[in-house]
């Protein structure tokens, strides 16, 4: 941004050149340039907070948060939340992957299983996670395991639903080939479908892992033990808004990594390498 | 799709349908079976969890004392109210950001990063700005909803051939034409498909928001009964959250996303 400014002055040429240059950098830099446009942000946040048309208390300036960031870097806490998140997340999400293929595939697989279980997939997907935490609450308590049972119960649908999906878009003559080579029914579960349904799948947790994500810290601020969104809550509750801002920050840039870095990545390599359903159409 | 669906509806006859309706019913059936069974059988403790009586009796009782329709009817309004707020102000930024290539460059990660914190993020902060209660709810829906909308008005007005648009433009059309004629229609298929997700997370972030942040509508309800440890009335109110969200999706969205795709999918057909 800099060198643009500083290169206004010379000629249309050099600038341009600075231009492309900044462009080309900032290729190579993914993070950077996908941090650019909230540098007006802000600038324009801390020039709103400087004013003081807000009373600071509701509405800290940039630096507020970042002292704050610091000081509760320094203190451990927040090291300590964040780590109960992401265990919570990864084993909420893992758990609901693991029983969500084979339901998906139960009810891709098998009529009778279809008609009787789709019903009910439909109606406790409506019913919505953080519906559960009040029952959730009386039987196990304010531990882990009902912050776990809750993102399991985000992440189950979105698998089971797109496990479906795959399972469907495998073509028949795949199956029939494999079969027509002698492969049993196992071998064709193994080496046919479930890699046929792999991209759907991780599609799949990936959605899971958003709806995951926004359960974890709903379940968070209601059960109250730890975590970001407790810390959120709890800011609240002291007053202290530039922690809940922080908090807010946190899980947008936490998830734009795990998103941008981890699913996406692995989405569309599990596609290029087992998507042979999409590359033949 | 379209002359499919139109076959279909024609063949239906009315038997098909109690079919269809009988086995879409029948796994409630078994699992409220099971349900009774399992709660007589093992004398399961009511504070753990209710019988099928219990609820059916509660439920009457709630109806009776007037306040489960009033909770449900403080939910459905704060639902609308929120919802329609942000649909109006969704699409035109969509059209906006999608029209203008500057405006999308600037806007797109921004709207992305606040895409993930939609909703239930946002209750501190709301709860902070507008007190606890009406309008930090419909804050929280609005959220939920906007930013999918507008993600979706700017894969609809991206789903348009340049074509189409360069055909209207060479017959003369104004840019206002273009856009109450192209692309409106044209993104409207994506724009119902947002609503319909948006209002999903909207009725999540409702009954999360209700939990934490007011004293009346379902989320309210389910809390409240847990700290009285009335079961009967937990399970009473996760069923109707279901019910009303299942009736909501499939008796309103789905239609409505079905004849938008229907009549005016043209884009999308044309398209591939």
């Amino acid at each position: 941004m800099e060198g643009l400014a500083g290169s206004a002055a010379f000629t249309p040429a050099w600038h341009l050149r600075a231009a492309s240059c900044a462009v080309k950098w900032l290729d190579g830099h993914p993070g950077l340039k996908s941090f650019l446009p909230f540098v007006p942000i802000i600038l324009l946040w801390a020039a709103i907070a400087h004013s003081g048309i807000f009373p600071r208390v509701f509405f800290p300036g940039p630096w507020d948060v970042i002292a704050s960031f610091a000081n509760l870097i320094y203190k451990g806490i927040l090291p300590d939340y964040l780590e109960d998140s992401i265990v919570r997340l990864v084993l909420g999400a893992g758990v609901g992957t693991l029983t969500g293929i084979p339901l998906g595939l139960l009810i891709g697989l098998s009529p009778l299983g279809q008609r009787f279980l789709w019903p009910l997939i439909v109606f406790f997907q409506a019913v919505g996670d953080i519906a559960w935490l009040p029952i959730l609450l009386i039987w196990f308590g304010f531990g882990l395991t009902t912050m776990t049972f809750v993102i399991v119960y985000t992440v189950l649908f979105p698998v089971v639903l797109n496990t479906v999906l795959g399972v469907r878009s495998i073509r028949l003559e795949f199956v029939r080939a494999a079969q027509s080579l002698g492969a049993g029914r196992l071998r064709i579960l193994h080496e046919v479908i479930v890699p046929g349904a792999l991209p759907n799948i991780i599609t799949g947790l990936r959605n899971g892992l958003g709806w995951g994500w926004r359960a974890l810290i709903a379940s968070e601020m209601i059960v109250g033990t730890s975590g970001v969104g407790f810390m959120m809550f709890d800011a609240r509750r002291a007053g202290q808004v530039t922690e809940v801002l922080l908090g807010m920050i946190l899980l947008g840039l936490l998830w734009y990594v795990v998103d941008g870095w981890i699913l996406v990545p692995l989405e569309q390599a599990t596609i290029q390498r087992w998507g042979v359903v999409a590359r033949t159409d | 799709m379209g002359p499919n669906a139109v076959t279909r509806g024609r063949a239906s006859t009315l038997r098909p349908r109690v079919v269809d309706a009988a086995w879409f019913l029948a796994p409630f059936l078994v699992l409220v079976v099971v349900w009774a069974v399992v709660v007589r059988a093992f004398h399961v403790p009511l504070r753990l969890f209710p019988s099928v009586g219990d609820v059916l009796q509660a439920g009457l009782q709630e109806i009776q004392r007037g306040t489960l329709l009033d909770h449900i009817a403080q939910s459905l309004t704060r639902v609308a109210v929120g919802a329609i707020l942000a649909i109006v102000a969704s699409i035109p930024l969509g059209i906006a950001m999608s029209t203008n290539r500057l405006v999308a460059a600037l806007l797109t990660p921004i709207l992305r990063f606040f895409a993930v914190l939609a909703g239930i993020a946002w209750i501190p902060i709301a709860t902070l700005w507008f007190g606890y209660g009406f309008g930090a709810i419909t804050f929280v829906i609005f959220n939920a909803v906007f930013f999918v909308v507008t993600y979706n008005t700017i894969l609809g007005v991206a789903s348009i051939p340049q074509a189409v648009r360069n055909a209207a433009a060479s017959l003369g059309a104004t840019p206002r034409q273009i856009l109450v004629e192209v692309l409106l229609p044209g993104a409207l298929p994506n724009i119902v498909t947002g609503i319909r997700t948006g209002m999903g997370y909207a009725w999540r972030g409702l009954i999360a928001a209700e939990m934490i942040a007011t004293n009346a509508g379902l989320g309210y309800m389910l809390f409240m009964a847990r700290d009285f440890y009335r079961t009967e009335v937990i399970i009473l109110g996760m069923i109707l959250i279901g019910v009303i969200w299942l009736a909501m999706d499939r008796l309103i969205l789905a239609p409505v996303e079905r004849r938008t795709i229907e009549r005016w999918g043209l884009a999308r057909r044309m398209g591939t």
